[in-house]
């Protein structure tokens, strides 16, 4: 039932680790809960993910942890002001960007490591890693025709903090400068918030342990948001019979609507 | 007290909810609407997706339309048979309307269109009324005799082919104006997620010209079928019915439904009619408006199409 990943180092991070061999895996990480559970009570949750460097230098270690969520696509408008009047431009589709992220450290990120690492391994929201190619591709998408997928160009920064900034906002994204603690010498823990709106499904939180800039261990554990009991009932039915679902919910209203009348009438 | 919606996959506070249903219920129960118009705005606001707040307000329409034609079959003024013929105009406009919506969702112009559709119909009709009830009111004041009513129907309606008897409405017309109407309530109900009341009222009044006893009966019962056509094709369609939250709704709905039925004998027909202009009116500016204030952030994320 839950799925761990095995402790392997992602093929960003191998070039990565400078002379330290993969087996030497220093960090161990555990979340308090693995599967959460979204009954019609949810009103979002507290993991804590929490941890412990094995080897004991005395040498000072950083910690990130980037907690992101199912990939999803997104649209995003632009409001465009013509004649007077505050119009949408076409959308831009953003594909593989998380539903949900979070990236706490033990100090903000950039004292933690330099630019490099951050983009390639996807540390803070600015670095978020979203499959936006570049060029411009005109497509046929969910039967609709000319739907651009990306002709931004010079503007593409502009749209993907929009993305970021706008996510933010719905506290979906955050960074976490000081989000990581250290509890013990070489113990650490993180919170992570989900608010209520958080996307459901699968989400990875993934442990990097930093020493003079560079990453020297990493590991990840899967955490599981479901819909249980009648939430999940009604989405699943609503989804995989949908014809049933639409004509049984639209008899209830009517015969709630009768039912209504009748009492009414009677007094 | 809050409760999570599976479909809309957020949580919302139910005394809210319900609040909402009253009082939209009522104002429908009042003016023989469905109160979408006002329902589907206060949702989006509430932060539901707007997909799904159109869709399952339909859910709440259905229900306070069902008990609240109910009490007006028993007092015998439901043309049923001019229901049917609008409302089978209503289904094939529901279908169009739904494709629309979809279409225009993933170009990211939806809710352009419903501003503008809103401050255009709503405008346009909300003003009609509103000039009609207040001279209608101002004539009784100086005890002037309300004007002969213009008897005179458009004289084209009367050169159609295929005319029927409507005996409940007194009149023997082609069945193509009313499917007509119904046809483009159909598709303007399923784009804007309302029952299309507020549209069908002043057809049957002011084109038709039915008997007035009549009116609000049929067309909440053309409503009743309309609505439910454009439930299920959500449902199916775009997935976007939440269950949950149109049981809420409609538990206050059908409360305030009923309120409004009761109060609505209080009223002289031409004050309720005034009352409801200003408020058709104030939807409409509300929404249309919105299309002339700059937005605080010049970007928005959109809801994504359904794969």
């Amino acid at each position: 039932m839950v799925a761990v990943l095995p402790p392997a180092i992602p093929p960003a991070i191998v070039q990565a680790l400078p002379e330290a061999a993969p087996s030497s895996n220093i960090l161990s990480t555990d979340l308090t809960q693995n599967r959460i559970e979204v009954s019609s009570s949810f009103q979002g949750a507290k993991v804590v993910v929490y941890g412990a460097v094995v080897e004991s230098r005395d040498q000072p270690s950083d910690v990130v942890v980037v907690v992101s969520g199912p990939k999803a696509s997104m649209r995003l408008i632009r409001k465009v002001q013509v004649a007077g009047l505050w119009l949408n431009s076409r959308p831009v589709v953003f594909e593989g960007a998380p539903g949900f992220y979070m990236a706490a450290s033990s100090q903000p990120l950039d004292r933690i490591t330099g630019f490099s690492n951050r983009r390639r391994l996807g540390l803070g929201v600015d670095y978020i890693a979203m499959d936006t190619p570049r060029d411009t591709k005109v497509v046929t998408r969910y039967g609709v025709r000319d739907v651009v997928v990306n002709s931004l160009e010079d503007d593409y920064l502009e749209w993907r903090q929009a993305v970021t900034r706008l996510k933010q906002k719905s506290s979906l994204y955050s960074d976490n400068p000081f989000g990581v603690r250290f509890v013990d010498r070489n113990l650490f823990r993180a919170e992570i918030d989900l608010p209520s709106d958080a996307p459901i499904g699968t989400y990875k939180a993934e442990v990097w342990l930093f020493r003079d800039g560079e990453p020297v261990s990493y590991s990840a554990k899967l955490l599981r948001v479901e819909k249980v009991g009648f939430e999940r009932f009604i989405y699943d039915t609503a989804h995989r019979r949908p014809w049933m679902y639409g004509i049984v919910s639209a008899l209830i209203c009517i015969g709630l609507g009768l039912g209504a009348s009748r009492i009414f009438q009677r007094r | 007290m809050d409760i999570y919606l599976p479909i809309a996959e957020m949580s919302v506070n139910v005394l809210t909810m319900v609040g909402l249903g009253v009082l939209v219920g009522f104002v429908s129960g009042l003016f023989g609407v469905g109160g979408g118009f006002l329902m589907a705005p206060v949702l989006v606001s509430l932060g539901i997706p707007p997909s799904v707040a159109v869709a399952s307000q339909a859910g709440h329409v259905l229900a306070t339309s069902t008990s609240s034609v109910m009490s007006y079959s028993q007092s015998d003024s439901v043309d049923y048979r001019m229901g049917a013929v609008m409302a089978a105009g209503g289904v094939v406009g529901a279908i169009i309307g739904v494709e629309i919506f979809r279409i225009l969702r993933l170009l990211g112009q939806i809710d352009l269109v419903v501003s503008v559709a809103y401050l255009l119909v709503l405008g346009s009709i909300g003003g009609m009324m509103l000039n009609e009830s207040l001279s209608a009111m101002l004539r009784r004041r100086k005890g002037e005799s309300p004007p002969r009513p213009k008897v005179k129907r458009p004289v084209w309606i009367y050169g159609l082919p295929f005319k029927m008897r409507f005996p409940r409405s007194g009149l023997y017309i082609s069945f193509i104006p009313p499917a007509a109407i119904g046809l483009l309530v159909g598709i303007l109900s399923a784009m804007m997620g309302v029952g299309g009341g507020f549209l069908i009222v002043p057809a049957m009044i002011y084109i038709l010209r039915m008997k007035a006893s009549v009116v609000v009966g049929t067309s909440l019962f053309q409503i009743i079928i309309t609505t439910l056509v454009t439930m299920i094709l959500q449902a199916v369609r775009n997935h976007s019915v939440d269950m949950i939250l149109a049981l809420i709704l409609l538990a206050g709905g059908v409360v305030g439904g009923q309120a409004g039925i009761r109060m609505a004998s209080r009223f002289r027909a031409d004050e309720l009619r005034a009352i409801m202009a200003v408020i058709i009116l104030m939807a409409g500016l509300q929404m249309g408006l919105s299309l002339f204030v700059p937005p605080q952030d010049p970007f928005v994320l959109v809801p994504t199409g359904q794969q």
